[in-house]
């Protein structure tokens, strides 16, 4: 590896396994080597369950429950980590190394302010006391951009937004100037703008504090643009590595490269790539463990064990055919556009007002007034961030939170405000498929149970007989095999469950879909091959389909028209191009400008 | 766009793979669970041996259980008389043996009534939320309120003894108390998007609560279930001990031990036997519970028993 001067933290040959239940040991991170480096920023990228959350918590020492350090070394300063008893770790973590994980609600304590956490690893390593204490508190609070930081100190996490609890967390990692920073996914799951100024925080503190610092995201597109170096996982082993311009302009590997053509991107309208299958879940030593899910796979892939070897530049890649991939680029599939037969609107939304909480106590509007059209067969997308009311909007359709004013037709037919009170006609015609298939499939019923309900309440053509087949077709639509049908929820992939939640909506034969954040619980592999799936149903059966997503490039791939909210009200309104190419409103420019874009458009 | 390889082999798309038949993965089955550690074995054994003793026992009586002088008054054990007799020289083995039906029945009815009203009203409260909601569970607050044996004892007196109200009581007693576990159990499904799912679908209240949530919660549903069926039984022998459940001459373990408690130094028999059989029975359904909950709450993350 190619850096300046001295690494902080150099990690050799680790290997992680976890212990089975029957004494036999899976290894899950072979051989992995790191540097961490002053003042840079290292990335760790790839799906889940490859491993890099593992890796980085190996590194300093920290084993997660059932997992075992097997071998390898990380050495900081010249001690081993990796040899240290737990009570000398802990004299190290919180001081000279740190860490920050992904959700900042869960890792503050709810029921202590934040002065207190902020003073706890101050006072423990660096025994501070009194005014002196005091002072480094504000100080760090003012450092990260928080107002009123003497306030803010005898405030609890909930008194803070999302991005600000993530600030705190922050302070209190770097509160005893640790050498080395662990970040597991620090801004996932915050609001793209939010996103943007955490990045951006965390740029800025790492060059001015020189911290090594270890960001682990699936997030290649930010990764590509805030880190230094980056290397890429796969099956617990490193695929690729070098500057992180390189690894995202010029992929060598082809992980990588799909990978990157499976982030939804502005700048590639209606372009989606998904990656086949599923990443294995212990390490591959003897052939390529990527090579079943590779188009460029040849015999010599699969009958021996790849090294990880160094191109021009220091550019390190787990492939033999590595130079001829850095020329290629990988296909993707262009969504279809559906075609407007019938301009007459299917779907119509006037005016309508949502609140939540009741008049007596203070009611809280949360849709103020929104009203728009959706046509047969065609795709809107509605982006906000969180809080725009745009999934209050979806449900209050869906007939599952009354709107306390407007009307919402369907097809001209004004619908009741809750689903119970609607004809069993309409109710078919307005399926839904939510965020995360966790929550929407029951984990007590089979496959079978769960297709196979509206097929009962809503299909009169189809006899009881003739249900399972039913199912199957239904299931091989959504390219499934009819076999899964048999199984509980439990035992399929993130990826296959929102198909079998798709495939359940679809069974109504609906004229109007609404997806609310449908891919954003899953690895962006998996979301490209689902986007790709509700186009392609949506335009075989002529369904209209209303996309909410916080991802803009996700609406921008999918959709044809978009609404943009804020606090409950419609921004704007536009053709998707337009949208995207002359943004009208202020807010969508900033939205636009907030998206990382360090990929190339391809 | 620069050109994609020549030589590249385009592959169709990987199907995909068979789920391996994973061990971790499939939970394994209550029953395994159970007859799998001590706790579960010894509550099956001791469980079956009280259930033949209180089923068939009857059966293999030496003497009648209620006639009075068949041996000389409140005497140990002997070869005659197994357990001794009692201070109206009856045979302590013969009532023993008769003495445990309605321990036995009266908590499996009371509870499984008590979960049929108390589990519905909580679910139903739990679901509708609002108006509803609290109606049923300042229902529920109010008969907690009330200490548990004075309401028997203000039943009773209204309606007299009998098997039917002993157990109409008995089940108003554990009303609340199931439907407030149930309720618990029950707000932390209705949040899941299945039950909204079913919701958009139109589903009635009663579909909704029997398919999409009942499976869900059946596990601390069951567990509970056998926790409650230990603290009836006792209660049951308590209200006995008390003369407000069986009535004498009827041989029966908390009369039994009512009656003889006078002469436990005399004959410590006659009160330990049927003391024992109460303490045997609750233990053997207490165990199995044990090792239920602990199959239940390991299979399911959320929906621990609140116990």
């Amino acid at each position: 590896m190619s850096t300046h001067g001295q690494p902080v933290l150099e990690v050799t040959d680790l290997t992680v396994g976890y212990r089975r239940p029957d004494g036999r040991t899976n290894e899950v991170v072979w051989k992995t080597s790191l540097e961490l480096h002053p003042g840079t920023i290292t990335g760790l990228a790839g799906e889940s369950g490859c491993g890099k959350s593992t890796t980085a918590l190996a590194t300093i020492g920290y084993r997660s429950p059932g997992s075992q350090i097997l071998g390898g070394t990380s050495v900081l300063d010249g001690t081993d980590l990796l040899t240290l008893s737990t009570p000398e770790l802990r004299s190290l973590w919180g001081s000279r190394i740190a860490y920050v994980a992904q959700s900042a609600t869960t890792a503050l304590n709810p029921a202590i302010p934040v002065g207190r956490q902020l003073a706890q690893p101050l006072g423990v390593h660096l025994g501070l006391k009194g005014d002196e204490l005091h002072k480094r508190q504000v100080e760090l609070l003012d450092a990260m951009g928080l107002p009123e930081p003497e306030a803010a100190l005898s405030r609890y996490p909930f008194q803070f937004s999302g991005g600000q609890q993530q600030r705190v967390a922050i302070a209190i990692a770097l509160s005893c100037r640790p050498r080395v920073l662990l970040l597991d996914e620090p801004t996932t799951g915050l609001d793209v703008t939010t996103q943007a100024r955490i990045s951006a925080l965390l740029q800025e503190l790492v060059k001015e504090t020189g911290v090594a610092t270890l960001y682990v995201s699936h997030d290649l597109a930010l990764l590509g643009g805030m880190a230094d170096r980056l290397a890429v996982m796969y099956a617990g082993e490193i695929v690729e590595e070098s500057t992180a311009a390189a690894v995202t302009k010029t992929p060598r590997h082809p992980y990588t490269q799909a990978l990157i053509a499976a982030v939804p991107s502005i700048k590639r309208p209606r372009a989606v790539a998904g990656i086949a299958g599923r990443p294995p879940t212990h390490v591959v030593l003897d052939r390529c463990s990527f090579a079943e899910r590779c188009s460029y796979r040849q015999p010599a892939c699969t009958s021996e064990p790849i090294q990880l070897r160094e191109l021009d530049g220091g550019h390190r890649v787990r492939c033999i055919r590595a130079e001829e991939i850095a020329a290629a680029t990988r296909e993707t599939t262009a969504l279809p556009i559906p075609e407007i037969k019938d301009p007459t609107p299917l779907l119509e939304v006037a005016e309508v007002w949502c609140e939540y909480g009741s008049r007596r106590d203070g009611a809280r509007a949360v849709v103020k007034g929104v009203s728009f059209d959706v046509r047969p067969g065609e795709t809107v997308g509605i982006v906000g961030e969180s809080g725009s009311g745009k999934s209050t909007l979806l449900r209050a359709i869906a007939g599952l939170h009354s709107p306390v004013d407007g009307a919402i037709r369907l097809r001209g037919n004004e619908l009741a405000r809750t689903a119970v009170q609607r004809p069993r006609q309409l109710r078919r015609e307005l399926q839904l498929v939510f965020q995360n298939p966790d929550s929407s499939l029951n984990p007590r019923h089979t496959v079978q149970d769960i297709v196979a309900r509206p097929i009962r309440l809503f299909r009169e053509d189809v006899t009881r007989s003739k249900e399972k087949d039913a199912v199957g077709d239904l299931l091989e639509s959504v390219k499934l095999p009819r076999s899964l049908a048999v199984r509980y929820p439990a035992e399929l992939s993130g990826g296959q469950k929102q198909r079998i939640a798709i495939a359940r909506a679809f069974a109504a034969q609906p004229t109007l879909l609404l997806c609310d954040e449908v891919t954003s619980a899953l690895d962006v592999s998996v979301q490209a091959t689902i986007l790709e799936l509700i186009a392609d149903l949506a335009l075989c059966f002529e369904t209209a389909v209303v996309f909410v997503s916080h991802d803009l490039a996700v609406v921008r791939t999918v959709a044809t028209r978009a609404l943009v909210m804020k606090d409950g009200e419609v921004c704007e309104q536009a053709d998707i191009e337009q949208l995207f190419s002359a943004p009208a409103h202020p807010y969508t420019r900033e939205l636009l400008s907030a998206i990382p874009e360090s990929i190339a458009a391809a | 766009m620069s050109s994609t390889l020549a030589d590249v082999d385009v592959l169709e798309p990987e199907p995909l793979r068979p789920i391996e038949d994973d061990d971790e993965a499939r939970p394994a089955s209550a029953w395994r669970t159970i007859i799998g550690n001590v706790e579960g074995q010894i509550g099956l054994v001791l469980g079956a041996i009280m259930l033949g003793i209180i089923l068939f026992g009857r059966f293999f009586t030496p003497y009648s259980p209620t006639e009075l002088g068949v041996g000389p008054q409140t005497v140990g054990p002997s070869t005659e008389h197994l357990l001794g007799t009692d201070n109206l020289g009856r045979d302590v083995f013969s009532r023993f043996l008769t003495g445990g039906d309605t321990i036995l029945i009266v908590p499996l009815v009371a509870v499984t009534l008590a979960f049929l009203f108390g589990g519905s009203l909580g679910m139903l409260g739990a679901y509708a939320r609002g108006r509803i909601d609290a109606v049923i569970s300042r229902t529920f607050d109010l008969l907690l309120t009330l200490p548990p044996l004075l309401l028997v004892l203000v039943i009773i007196a209204g309606l007299g003894t009998s098997t039917i109200v002993l157990v109409v009581t008995v089940a108003l007693v554990f009303v609340p108390r199931v439907g407030r576990v149930l309720r618990g159990a029950t707000q932390a499904i209705v949040t899941n998007d299945y039950v909204a799912a079913a919701q958009a679908r139109g589903e009635r209240t009663a579909s909704i609560l029997g398919r999409e949530v009942l499976p869900n919660i059946a596990a601390p549903a069951i567990a509970d279930f056998a926790l409650r069926i230990t603290y009836a039984i006792i209660f049951v022998a308590t209200l006995n001990f008390l003369g407000l459940g069986a009535q004498p001459p009827d041989p029966d373990w908390g009369l039994m031990v009512a009656d003889s408690r006078n002469f436990l130094s005399v004959q410590p028999w006659a009160t330990l036997a049927p003391a024992a059989g109460i303490a045997a029975l609750s233990i053997s359904f207490n165990l199995i519970a044990d090792a239920l909950t602990r199959h239940l709450t390991r299979e399911t993350s959320k929906g621990v028993v609140p116990v």
